[in-house]
């Protein structure tokens, strides 16, 4: 799949020692099942279209497409060569936001679950309330998955994860969106079942 | 659920109901399918379609895509046998799949197909671009409309080609804003499918247009959204 190293590491392997040990296939590509990889160039226009689509939800895309070609480059060419100042030049300009409000318009960001069919969970969700107040990461998961939520009394039954950690559900959505999104700008965010050590 | 959203899912929703019950008046295929979890769904497709044994050869006309055809036509043997020289098998049939989702992120809809042969080998994009007349071709190519890459399904989980929505408001307000001018009531799902639909083999019959403003009196009675649900009791 074309998802993050770290978040399929998150997904399917949290609790597995490092180094993670995978296995290679060289035959039967399951062809209905995954997506090819088949140069560098894909790879390139699947993280362009997902940094552009995190922009039309963040910016009305207005960002992203006052950038000229050549900013994108710079972005793809940042990651692929791990340069941070050359990756993070271009990539703070979509981390900002009008002096008026107090946050993107909506926050990009992907639930996933291995119990579920639906590959993720995505829908619009705002950074703040109509009344101000920043939302938070448990706000988010009370709105669009409850189930990963334990109730108030109940016992934990899952971790929220993002790159590893479990940020604390109090954490404000803006903030988690501007300093935990992956390079694509989208929060990844995994539900996974509490271990049971 | 926001109100400044152009074009928001129940709206999508509403305008491919619509849509599906003049499909099914004239018999087009297109039914909804609600998402496991009911949360959502999509408007989908599946036709039949013969490939000949060479790519090129148009002959002016489109009459090597046939549509809708029942098996049996299906099967029969090409009339060229000079085609047919110069491939193995004489005719393949193609399943091509499409489905309308909505994209949130962009507040419009989207256009999903898959094309396989009957033992279920998928088709790479070139192939299913040999289907598409010359004139969509050289639009993809180089229009600022949309471009196609390899996606996941959002509710199947499954690769599909994609028409990049990111164009479509584009496209699509000019075509809202004329129609707002001449007072027309126009679906939304119509219209952009018939835009986006030659471009990748998908044909909308002339009657979808009439239909839409026929309707125009039924639209207000039927409400602002209409529920997947009730697709199901037509």
């Amino acid at each position: 799949m074309h998802y993050p190293i770290g978040l399929l590491f998150d997904l399917l392997a949290s609790s597995s020692a490092l180094p993670w040990n995978i296995t290679v296939h060289f035959k039967s590509f399951p062809e209905k099942d995954l997506l090819h990889c088949p140069s560098k160039d894909v790879i390139e226009a699947h993280f362009m279209s997902c940094v552009k689509e995190a922009d039309a939800l963040k910016h009305k895309s207005q960002v992203i497409n006052e950038m000229q070609k050549k900013d994108h480059k710079q972005l793809w060419m940042g990651l692929q060569n791990d340069r941070f100042d050359q990756f993070w030049a271009i990539n703070r300009k979509l981390m900002e936001y009008p002096a008026e409000e107090n946050g993107f318009r909506y926050i990009p960001f992907r639930i996933y679950q291995t119990t579920t069919e639906r590959p993720f969970i995505q829908k619009l969700f705002r950074p703040v309330a109509t009344d101000g107040q920043l939302h938070t990461l448990g706000d988010l998961l009370k709105e669009v998955c409850p189930s990963a939520v334990a109730p108030e009394d109940g016992e934990k039954k899952n971790q929220v994860m993002i790159h590893g950690i479990e940020p604390m559900l109090e954490t404000p959505l803006q903030w988690l969106s501007e300093h935990l999104s992956y390079p694509d700008n989208f929060l990844h965010i995994s539900i996974i079942p509490q271990p049971t050590d | 659920m926001e109100e400044d959203e152009f074009f928001g899912e129940e709206t999508f929703q509403h305008y491919c109901a619509e849509f599906i019950k003049h499909s099914q008046k004239i018999g087009d295929g297109w039914e909804w399918r609600t998402s496991k979890d009911c949360s959502d769904g999509y408007m989908c497709k599946t036709q039949f379609q013969i490939k000949n044994g060479t790519a090129v050869s148009h002959r002016g006309t489109s009459a090597h895509v046939q549509t809708c055809l029942p098996m049996e036509e299906a099967l029969e043997p090409p009339l060229d046998d000079f085609e047919v020289m110069q491939t193995t098998t004489a005719t393949e049939v193609i399943k091509y799949e499409y489905h309308v989702l909505y994209s949130c992120s962009y507040q419009v809809p989207v256009l999903y197909f898959r094309a396989s042969f009957l033992d279920g080998s998928p088709l790479a994009l070139k192939d299913i671009w040999e289907g598409v007349h010359e004139c969509y071709k050289t639009r993809l190519l180089h229009g600022p409309w949309d471009t196609i890459t390899q996606q996941e399904h959002p509710i199947l989980g499954q690769p599909f080609f994609v028409l990049h929505p990111c164009k479509t408001n584009e496209f699509m307000t000019p075509v809202l804003k004329n129609s707002q001018k001449i007072n027309r009531n126009v679906n939304y799902i119509t219209s952009w499918l018939s835009m986006v639909g030659p471009a990748v083999g998908l044909n909308l019959p002339l009657s979808y247009a009439r239909a839409a403003f026929q309707d125009e009196g039924n639209v207000d009675r039927q409400g602002s959204s209409i529920e997947p649900k009730s697709l199901e009791e037509l």
